[in-house]
């Protein structure tokens, strides 16, 4: 009973050219508008997220590894999934709905949004919103034996972007009972 | 996991005050709506069938704790919640919006 779609909550895309990116929150429309009557709210993301960085590289090579380049999207509340985590970074004078009218403005509202995105993450704090949904080594299991003493795997390859999300956040794997592995 | 073995009573009485919240109050059926009432806080229990999927259930249930919602999970398949709710379909979720007179709100959550 407690809202949870606030303005600063951590989400993940889940549909769309920015399936599998994390965003953050920037103003929620619960209720909807005229042009859009379903709840939906505008949110700030990263596109492509910065790289690692190892102790070896110059100074140069640190600073280009540490880009980040940001969108802005009115997204639909299904075509998100919420996550537990928040990121407190001021983007409301930065970004709303007018900059999304034109495409200038658009690239204008994500520069400044890459120029927070990126000050926060040189600051080391909110490490998971930068790290990218790592989906190439999730097990999804296929087949579990009624008593539970039998656990098959097989690396997920093709599973549906939700399964993907929900294991990358940490939920309990979920677990198929095939009757062909019994 | 270890279930607690629910003994035929307290399932019964589940039904009863199932059957009481959907003259009475208000509810809505359906993984789309369960999730809509969530999201927006309007729901106050969810209640889900076993045989939900996996992925499904666990969806719900973090919504669910995002929203700090209880969630029951019934003790029978998407047919027999139909069938506990008064309907002729199957329903694998619902979520209760508002009681009416049950205190199946009070008596649930804490459980599983």
């Amino acid at each position: 009973m407690v809202k949870f779609l606030k303005p600063n909550k951590a989400v993940v895309i889940l549909q769309g050219r920015f399936a599998g990116r994390k965003a953050v929150i920037v103003k929620n429309f619960d209720e909807g508008t005229r042009d859009r009557p379903y709840g939906h709210c505008l949110v700030a993301g990263i596109s492509k997220y910065p790289k690692k960085v190892i102790r070896k590289d110059s100074a140069k090579k640190t600073a280009k590894k540490s880009r980040v380049k940001a969108f802005v999207k009115l997204v639909n509340y299904n075509h998100i999934m919420p996550t537990r985590y928040t990121l407190d970074v001021d983007l409301k004078d930065a970004v709303n709905v007018d900059s999304l009218v034109s495409k200038d403005k658009k690239i204008t509202a994500a520069k400044a949004i890459k120029g927070k995105f990126e000050e926060r993450f040189k600051t080391g704090k909110n490490r998971w919103f930068f790290s990218k949904l790592r989906l190439h080594n999730l097990l999804y299991i296929v087949g579990e034996n009624t008593d539970s003493s039998i656990v098959l795997v097989e690396k997920g390859r093709s599973c549906s972007s939700s399964a993907l999300l929900l294991e990358a956040l940490g939920v309990s794997v979920p677990v198929y009972v095939d009757q062909m592995f019994l | 996991m270890v279930a607690v073995k629910k003994t035929k009573k307290t399932h019964e009485s589940i039904n009863n005050r199932l059957a009481l919240v959907m003259k009475s109050g208000k509810y809505t059926l359906g993984y789309k709506t369960v999730l809509d009432s969530l999201r927006s806080s309007k729901g106050k229990l969810i209640i889900i069938s076993n045989n939900c999927p996996p992925l499904r259930k666990s969806e719900i249930e973090y919504y669910a704790m995002l929203a700090k919602v209880g969630v029951h999970h019934f003790n029978g398949n998407n047919v027999d919640l139909g069938t506990a709710c008064g309907k002729l379909y199957r329903v694998s979720c619902l979520s209760i919006i508002d009681p009416g007179d049950s205190d199946i709100i009070k008596t649930l959550p804490g459980g599983q």
